[in-house]
C-alpha cells in the first residue's frame, strides 16, 4: 500500500534522513520504532507532505505522492494523528470530529463515521459540546484519533499516541488501535514505547540517526540487536 | 591591499569637499546636500533598525525635534553648531523618555507603536506651532549654500564614521547579538534592554543632528514638516534597499533612493512614484539583503573562483 | 447642551461603525495569515472610488451597487494576494513582518498614486437624492446614509460570524488559525484558507470604502489614514474577537467626537493614537481579546 523508497530529506542544509525505505501492506499494523530524535517524526512529515524530500520517492496505492501537498495526501487516504494529538483547542469535540470529515471523499459519510467513532470512543460522545482544550490528555488523544478516523483513511499514521499518558490509558490506547486495525484500517505506528509497539505490530522497522537499522517481525524484534544498540548503546 | 580602503575613502571625501568650487549649478549642490542628508538619516536609522533589529517607524520624531530645537535657537540668534547640538540632545531626551515603554512592545506592535508615537508628536507640534518658520529677510541675504554643503558633508562623514566605530565595538556586537537571538544574548549576560536603549539613544541623537542641519538649510517650512511619517518610511526604505545591518548599505540605499527618484521624476514625471513602488517591491521580494547582498554575492563568487584557481584541486575535491 | 453632546456622540458612533468594519477587515487577514496588510486603507479607498464611479457613470445607487463593488475588490484582492502576499505567508516570523510591511508600503505608493493619476486629488462624494435627509428622534438627527452605513456594517459582521461559526469552510478557517499543521493533517488546503481570508478582508475594506464615499468624502491619499485607524481599532478591540473589534471602532469614533467637542478638533486624531499606545502597553490583548491570545 505504502512504499517509501530510499528517501533523503533535509531541514535547510542539515540532513535528517538518509536513504529511508519502508513498506506497509494493506491491513497490516506496522511499527516504526526508535529513540528520541531518531527521525521518526521527520519520516512521517515527509510521507504526509509537510516536509519535502530531496531524493527518493514515495508511492501510495501505486501513485507517486513524493510531490503531493499535505491536504492532497489526506484526500488520497493517508491520515495522520500528529504527535500530541494537536486537537483544535478552541473548538468543540463535535466540531473537531466534523472537521475530520472535511475532505470531499469523507464528507458524505460524516454521520456514519461519527457513529463509528463514538462506538470506539464513547467518552467523546459524552463530551461532544465541550471545548477540546478542556479535555484531559487521554481524551484529547482519543479525539485526535477519532478525528483522523473521520477522514475515512486507508492508512492511519499514529505519531507516539501513548506519549504523556498514564500507563492504564496507554494500555487502553493500544487496545483501541488494535481494534481499529482489525476493522480494516491499515496502521503505521510510530512509537518510543518499544515493548507495546512490538507486541502490537506484525512488523516493525527500527530507525536510528535518520537511518533504518533494522526490520523484522514484531515478537522477534524484541530481542533484536539493533533495538538494543539503538536504545542502550551496547552491542549484542 | 587593506590600506586601499581608507585611502579611497579619504580620496572620495576630498573630492566631495572640492566639488562646490567646481560645480556652478545650485541645483546640483542641492541634490548632493539631499544625498548627504539621506545618508545621515539612513545610517542613523540603521543603528537601531539594522544593527539592533528594532524596526522603528517613529524616527521622524527625532528628526523633527532636532529641527525644532535647532531652528528656534538659531532664529533667536544662537550660533548654529550649538543649536544643532541642542537639537540632537532634545531628540535623545525624547528617545530615552519613550524608550523603556516602547521596547515592551514586540514585533509588529513595536513598529506600529513607534509610528503612533511619532504621529502623536507630529499632530501636537502642528497644533502648537501651526505656522511656517522663515529665515528673517536680513539673514536671507547672507544665506550661502556652500557652508551648508560642508555641514551636511561633515555630518554624513561623522555619522557614518560613528556608525562604523559602533559596529566594530563591543557594544555593537552586543546589539547584533540582541538582533539575532535576544533570549540567547540575555542568557550570555547581554542586557537586551540596555543595548536597545543605547542603540536608540545613538540613533536618535544622530537623527536629531540631521534635523538640526535640516533647520539650518531650509529657508522656510512648516514646523510640522520634518515630523511627517514619510521621513520615517524613507529611512526604513533606504536601509532595506541598500542592505540593513551593514555600513555601506545605508549609503548605497540613500544614493540609490535619491538618485532613482531624481531620475524617475525627470523621465517619468507623474508616474515616478508608481514605478518607484514597483521597483521597491521587486527589491524586497527578490533581493532580501538589499543591494549590498548582490555586491557580496558577486564578491564571494569571485573569491571562490580565485581560491580554486590558486589551489589546484582534484575534480572530486572541488566543492 | 445635552442635545449637542448626544448629537455629537451619535455622529461619533456612526463614524465608528465604519472604523469597526474596516478594522474587522484587517483583523481577519492578520488573524488568519499573520500578515499585516498596511495597504488595507488603499483597498478601502478603491472601494470608495468603485462605488463613486458606479454612481457617477451608471447612475447606480451606492447601496444597491455594493455587490459590484465587492466583486471589484475581490478581483483586486485576488491579484494582489497571488502576486505578492502568497510569497510571504510561509516566511519565518521576523522576515514575514518586515517584508509584509515593506511590500505593503510599496503597494501604498503604487495604489495611491495610481488613484491620483486616474482620478485627480479632488475630494469626491456620492450625493444621492436622499443624502441630506435624516430622521429625528428626540431632537437628535440621524442621517439616513450614515445609519445605513451602521446597518450594513452590522449585517457584514453578523454574516461573517455566522460564516465562521456554522459553515464547513468557516470552521476550516478557524481550525487553520488554531493549528495550521493539524488543519493540513485533516485535509484542509491551508493556502486556500489564507487566500479566502485575504479576500474577505479585502471585501470588507471595499464595503467600508463604499460607505465612506456616500457618508463622507474620498480622495486618493486617504489610505494611510484609514489603515492607521484600522490598526488602532484592531489593537483596541483585540485580534480574534470580531465583535470586540467592531465595538472598539465604535468606541474610537465616539471618543474622537467627544475630544473634538470638549477639547479641540485639532486633537481629534491624537486621542486615538494615545489610546492605542496605552492599550498596547498595558493591555496588549485589547479590550476584549483573550489574555495570551495576541498575535
Amino acid at each position: 500500500m505504502l512504499k517509501v523508497n530510499d528517501i533523503n530529506a533535509f531541514y535547510g542544509d542539515l540532513q535528517a534522513l538518509w536513504g529511508i525505505s519502508l513498506q506497509v501492506d494493506e491491513g497490516e499494523l506496522v511499527a516504526l520504532i526508535g529513540p528520541n530524535g531518531a527521525g521518526k517524526t521527520t519520516t512521517l512529515k515527509v510521507i504526509t507532505g509537510l516536509l519535502k524530500l530531496a531524493t527518493g520517492s514515495i508511492e501510495f496505492l501505486d501513485n507517486d505522492i513524493s510531490k503531493a501537498t499535505a491536504h492532497k495526501i489526506v484526500e488520497m487516504g493517508i491520515s495522520q494523528v500528529p504527535e500530541g494529538g494537536r486537537v483544535f483547542a478552541g473548538m468543540s469535540v463535535l466540531e473537531n470530529l466534523e472537521l475530520g470529515a472535511f475532505v470531499p471523499e469523507a464528507r458524505p459519510f460524516k454521520d456514519e463515521s461519527l457513529e463509528r467513532v463514538y462506538k470506539i470512543f464513547p467518552r467523546l460522545e459524552e463530551r461532544q459540546s465541550q471545548l477540546a482544550g478542556t479535555l484531559s490528555g487521554g481524551e484529547r488523544q482519543m479525539l485526535a484519533i477519532g478525528r483522523a478516523l473521520m477522514t475515512k483513511p486507508k492508512l492511519l499514521i499514529l505519531d507516539e499516541p501513548s506519549f504523556g499518558l498514564a500507563p492504564i490509558l496507554v494500555q487502553q490506547m493500544f487496545e483501541m488501535i488494535e481494534e481499529i486495525n482489525k476493522q480494516g484500517v491499515t496502521v503505521l505506528l510510530v512509537e518510543q514505547n518499544v515493548r507495546a509497539a512490538c507486541e502490537l505490530a506484525q512488523r516493525a522497522y527500527v530507525i536510528e540517526n535518520g537511518q533504518i537499522v533494522g526490520e523484522g517481525q514484531g515478537d522477534d524484534l524484541l530481542s533484536f540487536e539493533a533495538i538494543r544498540s539503538a536504545y542502550l548503546g551496547e552491542k549484542g | 591591499m587593506k590600506i586601499l580602503r581608507p585611502i579611497s575613502i579619504v580620496l572620495i571625501i576630498i573630492i566631495l569637499a572640492y566639488l562646490p568650487q567646481v560645480i556652478e549649478k545650485d541645483s546640483t549642490i542641492n541634490l548632493l546636500i539631499l544625498v548627504f542628508l539621506y545618508i545621515s538619516l539612513a545610517s542613523s536609522w540603521n543603528i537601531l533598525g539594522g544593527y539592533t533589529g528594532q524596526t522603528s517607524l517613529g524616527h521622524a520624531a527625532f528628526f523633527g525635534l532636532g529641527a525644532l530645537a535647532a531652528r528656534m535657537l538659531w532664529i533667536q540668534g544662537f550660533p548654529i553648531l550649538p543649536s544643532i547640538l541642542a537639537g540632537g540632545l532634545l531628540a535623545v531626551a525624547f528617545a530615552l523618555l519613550i524608550g523603556a515603554p516602547a521596547f515592551r512592545l514586540k514585533g509588529v506592535y513595536f513598529v506600529i507603536g513607534t509610528l503612533a508615537l511619532a504621529q502623536i508628536l507630529s499632530v501636537t507640534v502642528s497644533n502648537l506651532f501651526p505656522t511656517i518658520t522663515s529665515i528673517p529677510v536680513e539673514d536671507l541675504v547672507a544665506y550661502q549654500l556652500a557652508p551648508r554643503y560642508y555641514l551636511f558633508l561633515g555630518l554624513a562623514c561623522f555619522i557614518v564614521g560613528a556608525a562604523y566605530l559602533l559596529a566594530n565595538s563591543r557594544l555593537g556586537l552586543g546589539m547584533m547579538a540582541v538582533r539575532e537571538e535576544e533570549d540567547a544574548a540575555e542568557s550570555l549576560g547581554i542586557s537586551a534592554l540596555r543595548h536597545k536603549l543605547l542603540a536608540l539613544g545613538f540613533s536618535a541623537f544622530f537623527t536629531g543632528l540631521a534635523g538640526g542641519a535640516f533647520a539650518y538649510y531650509h529657508v522656510s517650512y512648516y514646523y510640522q514638516m520634518p515630523f511627517t511619517p514619510i521621513w520615517s518610511l524613507d529611512m526604513l526604505t533606504m536601509v532595506y534597499i541598500g542592505g540593513q545591518g551593514t555600513i555601506l548599505g545605508p549609503i548605497v540605499g540613500a544614493v540609490f533612493f535619491v538618485g532613482l527618484k531624481e531620475f524617475l521624476v525627470r523621465n517619468l514625471g507623474e508616474y515616478h512614484l508608481i514605478v518607484f513602488g514597483v521597483l521597491f517591491i521587486l527589491v524586497v521580494l527578490f533581493l532580501p539583503g538589499g543591494i549590498i547582498s548582490v555586491w557580496n554575492k558577486i564578491q564571494n563568487a569571485l573569491a571562490r573562483r580565485s581560491i580554486s584557481n590558486a589551489v589546484k584541486l582534484s575534480p572530486e575535491e572541488e566543492r | 447642551m445635552v442635545e449637542a453632546v448626544v448629537q455629537n456622540l451619535v455622529f461619533g458612533i456612526l463614524l465608528g461603525a465604519l472604523y469597526g468594519l474596516a478594522a474587522v477587515g484587517i483583523a481577519m487577514v492578520f488573524g488568519v495569515t499573520k500578515l499585516l496588510n498596511v495597504a488595507h486603507g488603499e483597498l478601502l479607498m478603491f472601494g470608495g472610488y468603485a462605488s463613486f464611479w458606479l454612481f457617477k457613470l451608471l447612475d447606480l445607487d451606492p447601496f444597491l451597487s455594493l455587490p459590484l463593488t465587492i466583486i471589484f475588490l475581490l478581483l483586486i484582492g485576488a491579484v494582489l494576494y497571488q502576486l505578492l502576499f502568497v510569497r510571504m505567508v510561509k516566511m519565518p516570523e521576523e522576515e514575514k513582518i518586515k517584508n509584509t510591511m515593506l511590500v505593503g508600503f510599496g503597494l501604498t505608493l503604487i495604489l495611491s498614486n495610481t488613484a491620483l493619476l486616474l482620478w485627480t486629488a479632488d475630494d469626491r462624494s456620492i450625493t444621492t437624492s436622499y443624502s441630506g435627509a435624516a430622521f429625528t428622534i428626540l431632537g437628535i438627527r440621524f442621517p439616513y446614509v450614515r445609519v445605513a452605513g451602521l446597518v450594513i456594517s452590522l449585517i457584514c459582521l453578523f454574516a461573517l460570524q455566522q460564516f465562521l461559526r456554522r459553515t464547513y469552510t468557516g470552521k476550516a478557517i478557524r481550525a487553520t488559525v488554531e493549528d495550521w499543521e493539524a488543519a493540513s493533517a485533516v485535509g484542509i488546503d491551508v493556502h486556500k484558507v489564507y487566500l479566502l481570508s485575504f479576500l474577505i478582508g479585502t471585501a470588507l475594506a471595499g464595503v467600508a470604502g463604499a460607505m465612506v464615499s456616500v457618508s463622507f468624502t474620498i480622495e486618493p491619499a486617504m489610505g494611510m489614514h484609514w489603515t492607521l485607524k484600522s490598526l488602532i481599532v484592531m489593537v483596541l478591540g483585540g485580534v480574534g474577537n470580531f465583535m470586540g473589534t467592531f465595538v472598539g471602532g465604535i468606541l474610537l469614533g465616539a471618543t474622537e467626537s467627544a475630544t473634538a467637542f470638549f477639547i479641540s478638533g485639532n486633537y481629534r486624531q491624537v486621542v486615538g493614537l494615545v489610546l492605542f499606545l496605552l492599550i498596547l502597553i498595558f493591555r496588549p490583548q485589547g479590550l476584549f481579546g483573550a489574555k495570551g491570545g495576541k498575535q
